[in-house]
């Protein structure tokens, strides 16, 4: 990941041992972790103030299932793109709410990292070299926008 | 609820069959909810188990500790995604070992630099409550290729291959590393676990000494398609 600008990344989670785990997750592979929320209103607060650059979200949080919606705030209004992280697919509208992707529950460290780097990439590059790693799904508006061609 | 709705029914001018059929719907709709719900709390509970070893492995002093649960949360790590795999088929009472596979092998292949992972996989059903004791057995023989086979940045290949003849299925797993024959005879932990789980699977582990590397194939039952 890039040096000089680390990704800035906002970590939406109620299970605060798993955020911690996350927010080591993404120190670990370089970015650099700007927050933690538990709540949706908790979490458009602080996407707010710190304008994120990825937000790492729950569709399950403290106030119930309300990750779907602070996400979408989050990327309409907020500036972030959002990845959902969760064990909640079939809560998730077709559009993903306008993130770039999801992560299924039980994840592995491995595979945060691997996402981390990619969309990082994508970001800065504004396009995709390849396709996504294991485990992360893309969105179809996002997989159109990074050009990754579905593989067969 | 049930008497409310019949009711409700009646007055819509549907037939008390109509209600029935719509009780049973709501009931069926009810209960698919909360198997997707404890599906859910699975998934999240071994992520917490998950979050937690790990928590411990960065926190332990000892080296010995270190390595004890990093390995333990290898193990839970292929039950993860074993779970990942759950409510992705369409039956959920079968389990495909050849998806379960390319995804562990894509978990463990940034592991070892300059030690590729081949696979050639037959797609395999087998029945669901068999399946967390097959990945167990996989994970220990892959890792174990991993691990010992290639010290001091020996570059090789592991080659895992499935294949299933009538109503056997046959997992190979093949290294080309520096084989067994300085191995420390004493049998580890994970060797013991392959012993106990293969007996559990009813199935044979072969071992063969191929030169170079270490062939372990092994052989269980699975129903007939
Ligand atoms: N594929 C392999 N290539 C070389 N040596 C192996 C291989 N698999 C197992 N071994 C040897 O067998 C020993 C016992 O393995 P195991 O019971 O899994 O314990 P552990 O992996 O904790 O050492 C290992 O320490 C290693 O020396
Ligand atoms: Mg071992």
């Amino acid at each position: 990941m890039n040096a000089e600008h680390p990704l800035r990344v906002l970590i939406v989670e109620d299970e605060v041992l798993l955020a911690n785990e996350l927010e080591y997750l993404v120190e670990t592979s370089g970015a650099k972790p700007v927050g933690h929320a538990m709540t949706s209103p908790e979490a458009i607060t602080l996407a707010r103030e710190t304008r994120p650059d990825l937000a790492l979200v729950d569709v399950h949080l403290a106030d119930g299932p309300t990750g779907v919606d602070a996400a979408r705030e989050m990327t309409e209004h907020c500036g972030a793109i959002v990845l959902f992280i969760t064990a909640n697919l079939r809560r998730l509208p077709d559009d993903l709410a306008g993130a770039c992707g999801v992560m299924c529950k039980p994840y592995s460290e491995n595979q945060i990292r691997q996402a981390l780097d990619f969309i990082a990439r994508c970001m800065r590059e504004g396009r995709a070299e390849g396709q996504p790693p294991n485990g992360l799904i893309l969105s179809d508006a996002f997989a159109r926008l990074w050009r990754v061609h579905h593989a067969a | 609820m049930t008497g409310q709705k019949q009711t409700q029914a009646a007055s819509d001018g549907q037939s008390p069959e109509d209600g029935r059929s719509h009780d049973l719907q709501k009931a069926l709709e009810q209960r698919t909810g909360l198997l997707h719900e404890l599906d859910h709390r699975v998934k999240n509970n071994l992520q917490l188990i998950s979050s937690l070893m790990l928590l411990q492995a960065r926190h332990a002093h000892e080296p010995a500790v270190k390595t004890a649960l990093e390995a333990m949360h290898e193990r839970l790590n292929a039950i993860a995604v074993v779970h990942r795999g759950l409510f992705m088929t369409e039956d959920p009472g079968r389990f495909d070992i050849a998806a379960f596979v390319r995804d562990l092998a894509a978990e463990l292949a940034g592991a070892r630099p300059g030690v590729r992972i081949m696979l050639d996989l037959e797609p395999v059903a087998m029945r669901t409550g068999h399946a967390a004791a097959l990945a167990l057995l996989i994970n220990e023989l892959l890792i174990n290729a991993l691990r010992h086979a290639y010290p001091e940045g020996r570059q090789g290949e592991v080659r895992v291959k499935i294949t299933r003849s009538g109503s056997e299925m046959r997992i190979g797993i093949a290294d080309d590393g520096v084989g067994m024959a300085n191995a420390n005879q004493e049998q580890g932990f994970g060797l013991s676990i392959v012993d106990l789980l293969s007996r559990q699977l009813q199935a044979r582990v072969a071992w063969e000494d191929a030169h170079p590397g270490v062939h372990v194939a092994v052989t269980l039952p699975v129903e007939a398609e």
